[in-house]
């Protein structure tokens, strides 16, 4: 293993935090796994039952979990414990070395506690997640361009159906307070870095971790559940499966640290003098979302625990013929599945909000009701998971209270309306593609919006469940809204996280070919669903084909459109203009830094009084 | 909501992007009640029951009362879009105010919401009283509905049995749902019910059909390899045919 360090930082010779890499602990994990896996091959016991499969599951399992630990120690999570109990806790330089210092373009490859490292590689791995999961969304629509789909077969279909769902829905949680939450937000509050910079790193990391069971997974079996992964389908589903849950599992703990590393750095490390209302708002979304993560993943966590003590151990927390429910599974999983969608939400709605004051050149409207509309959707959005439930038949009596809640939520939703029109009301129109995402953004979400209140009634939902109109309600609020907002945060920030400029003629192209081909393709999705085709299917009635086709021709606009944006960043990221220091003359405190940003951001660390929002001619 | 302005300034009604934006409220109110119910109501399912009549109507009835917010959105989008905009890579000027806040148009904005959302809630909570109260008719046919990987089947009161599903028109039916492997979603298309079918319970959804005719019952909740395939058909026939069915194929059981 060579260290690409140039000097020695600490010992004399290559201690071992300067060996560890992620090719260290790539070798590491696939050496442990394999060991685990033969191990338990040779010694587990045969499956004395009936039931099938038990003590595969349990090899699998085994080994996935064998690959995790030795990933994660072979990446370095662990020298800092390990030191620590040691009682020789890390010294200053081996800390500087830990950040990154003068080590180049290795340092995205190891376990680096810099906030804006961490940032970086979010910022890649979100883009991997969305090129795998939009080709996947590519297969589904074209398997859907004629009727009898056919030439994916059903197993494998499912299987790409359920993937899309859940590595999108993992896309999108992490691609506005993974990127931006760790890049700009430490800035933006005047800090040096993160509160816990190793927890930075050990988040990250394991997510990169988690993604190799989902990809094992698709070699033994699928996720032929969708993303949702409902039991008992779930405990008759292949080996698969565990690749499902050891990704949930690592992930869910990947989201549980982030969580409280972030709050924890907003509520104690923001400059002095930025009191509560002179925190930008996009510091109060990042703050909600990674909050409302926090009793939500627990959840999801142990959700996924019981879900695979039920296939390999045998118990029957969701097997009916033992006592169980899958009831209790659809509760535990929309416990976590409701609040998820506004930590998808509520970020990139605010990201846009702390754009608007810059583009309009004017304050933000009613910062007031922004905070409240936020903190109003966090509060409420744990209270409404049984709107996913309204026709399982499990607790009918409890529709109407839930119908309550669901509904409810589109007061503080429509704040962030008014939050949004009020600043663009008698504003200087500044044209980019982030002031249009505003746009964007207002129409999609209205879409989606007012589609929801219809899935909202459980009379107008004993029709909708389960019918492509919910499939095309939920792309139109994550994204048509969290989306939009998300490539306008990148287009925003890329100048202060490259250092240079995204190409503006790129960045419109993009713009209009994605938002063209989504409202294509979600229009067309709403007629199939009212017309009565159900989600996740592989074939349909001949009836629904226009719709589908339709559908399908929008997908493809979008698929170039995002092309276009790959292309942007990358030609931008290599040889875009060098952009100045405070590109659009905002007054939050991340444009106050040089580019490049120096190791620790600020020299001395700044004093704010006022709010960020001091836009406008003051009346003489 | 053209509060959004100064309040103190006298007569800010009268202000020109005002006026502008307020004919625009009208006719985007208009366009998007009318799009939005046009765009729900042909698309959607020939309904073949009451409850379903129901639905559409409730769509019709959200649609037109979400449209003056939707519209007031809009207008005031397109108000700003059509205002002097910038374009370059420098800054424009900037805005001749420093307006923050506006507490009227914050109250007004927030009771109209809660008023609009109590609407929707009070519309839904009378249907939904409707539809619960369908379950408990002591008159209609008790239907029994199982689920199974991949295929429904029904078992009617006098024991015959089938795989596609015979119901007399106008006379109220009970479905009892359950399901012998994995969750199912009994949906019949055109009467606009849904339920869950689950392993181990058994749930209930009622509906009077209206129409005779073939429907389509089709499964709503992925269940495994042939999931898409999981479909049949309803025939909503006259009450003596219905009788003359069911009499013929429950001789048929007996035989068996």
């Amino acid at each position: 293993m060579t260290t690409l360090m140039s000097k020695p930082v600490s010992a004399p010779g290559k201690s071992v935090i300067e060996r560890l890499n992620i090719v260290t602990a790539v070798v590491l994990g696939a050496v442990s796994a394999f060991v685990v896996w033969r191990l338990a091959l040779q010694f587990l016991p045969a499956d004395t039952e009936v039931r099938l499969f038990t003590r595969e599951d349990k090899i699998t399992l085994l080994s996935m979990v064998a690959w995790f630990i030795g990933f994660m120690t072979g990446i370095g999570a662990l020298v800092g414990p390990f030191r620590w109990v040691m009682g020789k806790d890390l010294s200053h330089d081996e800390n500087m070395f830990l950040a990154g210092k003068d080590m180049g373009v290795n340092r995205y490859f190891r376990y680096t506690t810099d906030h804006k490292v961490v940032g970086i590689q979010y910022l890649v791995i979100t883009m991997v997640i969305f090129g795998i999961g939009g080709i996947l969304a590519m297969l589904i629509r074209t398997n859907l361009g004629t009727p009898e789909g056919g030439w994916i077969h059903p197993q494998a279909y499912n299987s790409i159906v359920g993937t899309h769902g859940i590595i999108m829905i993992v896309g999108t949680i992490i691609m506005v307070t993974g990127p931006f939450g760790n890049f700009i937000m430490p800035i933006m509050i005047g800090a040096r870095d993160m509160a816990f910079p190793r927890l930075n790193a050990l988040s990250f990391w394991l997510i990169v971790a988690a993604a190799i069971p989902l990809i094992w997974a698709q070699f033994i079996g699928g996720i032929s559940t969708g993303w949702s992964a409902y039991n008992p389908l779930a405990g008759q589903a292949p080996l698969g499966m565990n690749g499902y849950i050891m990704f949930i599992c690592i992930f869910a703990i990947s989201t549980m640290v982030a969580g409280a590393n972030i709050t924890t750095t907003i509520v104690r490390m923001r400059a002095n003098g930025m009191t509560w209302n002179r925190t930008p708002i996009f510091i109060y979304g990042t703050m909600a979302s990674v909050a409302l993560a926090l009793p939500a993943f627990p959840v999801f966590f142990l959700s996924q625990v019981m879900s695979a003590m039920d296939r390999a151990l045998d118990t029957s927390f969701y097997n009916t013929a033992g006592g169980g429910s899958g009831w209790l599974y659809e509760n535990l999983f929309w416990i976590m599945g409701h609040p998820e969608v506004y930590v998808i939400l509520i970020p990139a709605v605010a990201a846009l909000m702390e754009m608007a004051p810059v583009f309009t050149r004017r304050p933000l409207f009613s910062f007031n009701v922004a905070v409240m509309g936020i903190a109003g959707i966090s509060g409420l959005s744990v209270l409404v998971w049984a709107h996913h439930m309204y026709i399982s038949g499990w607790a009918p009596l409890l529709n109407a209270p839930f119908m309550l809640t669901t509904e409810l939520i589109s007061i503080p939703t429509g704040m962030l309306f008014l939050v949004l029109v009020g600043t663009l009301w008698r504003g200087r129109l500044w044209m980019t593609m982030p002031t249009m995402s505003i746009f964007a953004l207002l129409w999609n979400f209205m879409i989606g919006g007012i589609t929801g209140i219809y899935l909202s009634d459980v009379p107008a939902d004993a029709f909708l469940h389960g019918s492509m109109y919910v499939t095309a309600h939920f792309h139109y609020t994550l994204m048509g809204a969290g989306l939009t907002g998300a490539l306008a945060a990148l287009v925003y920030w890329f100048p202060k996280m490259t250092g240079r400029m995204f190409d503006k003629k790129l960045s419109w192209i993009s713009f209009w070919l994605v938002q063209i081909g989504f409202n294509v393709a979600f229009i067309g999705m709403f007629t199939v669903g009212l017309a009565g085709q159900p989600r996740r299917v592989e074939s349909y009635a001949s009836t629904f084909n226009t719709g589908n086709l339709i559908t399908t021709i929008g997908a493809y606009t979008i698929m170039v459109g995002m092309l276009v944006l790959l292309h942007g960043v990358i030609s931008s990221w290599r040889s875009g203009d060098k952009a100045p220091m405070n590109p659009w003359q905002a007054k939050t405190l991340e444009w106050t830094v040089p580019n490049p940003i120096p190791l620790e951001n600020f020299d001395v660390l700044p004093t704010v009084t006022s709010d960020a929002y001091g836009y406008g001619k003051a009346k003489s | 909501m053209t509060d959004l302005m100064n309040s103190k300034k006298p007569q800010w009604w009268k202000s020109p992007d005002v006026k502008k934006t307020a004919i625009l409220w009208v006719i985007c109110t208009a366009i998007v009640g009318y799009v939005g119910t046009e765009f729900h109501v042909r698309s959607i399912v020939e309904p073949a029951s009451e409850t379903m009549t129901g639905v559409i109507d409730l769509m019709r009835i959200f649609t037109w009362a979400a449209s003056p917010v939707a519209g007031l959105v809009f207008a005031i989008c397109l108000t700003v879009l059509t205002s002097k905009r910038h374009y370059g890579d420098n800054p424009p000027a900037e805005a001749d105010h420093q307006i923050s806040n506006s507490p009227r148009a914050n109250a007004v904005w927030i009771v109209v919401s809660a008023l609009l959302c109590l609407f929707a809630l009070i519309t839904g909570l009378i249907v939904l009283q409707k539809d619960s109260e369908a379950v408990l008719e002591s008159t209609a046919i008790q239907m029994n509905v199982t689920g199974s990987q991949w295929v429904w089947s029904f078992d009617y009161p006098n024991g015959a049995r089938s795989e596609d599903l015979y119901l007399p028109v106008d006379k109220p039916v009970v479905f009892h749902i359950t399901s012998v492997d994995v969750k199912h979603s009994f949906w019949i298309v055109q009467m606009g019910i849904k339920m869950d079918a689950n392993p181990g319970a058994i749930t209930e959804a009622a509906v009077t059909p209206n129409k005779i005719g073939v429907f389509d019952i089709r499964c709503a909740e992925l269940c495994g390899l042939l999931h898409a395939y999981m479909q049949t058909k309803v025939h909503v026939v006259s009450q003596n045919d219905y009788d003359k069915w069911v009499a013929e194929h429950a001789a048929l059981e007996g035989r068996a």
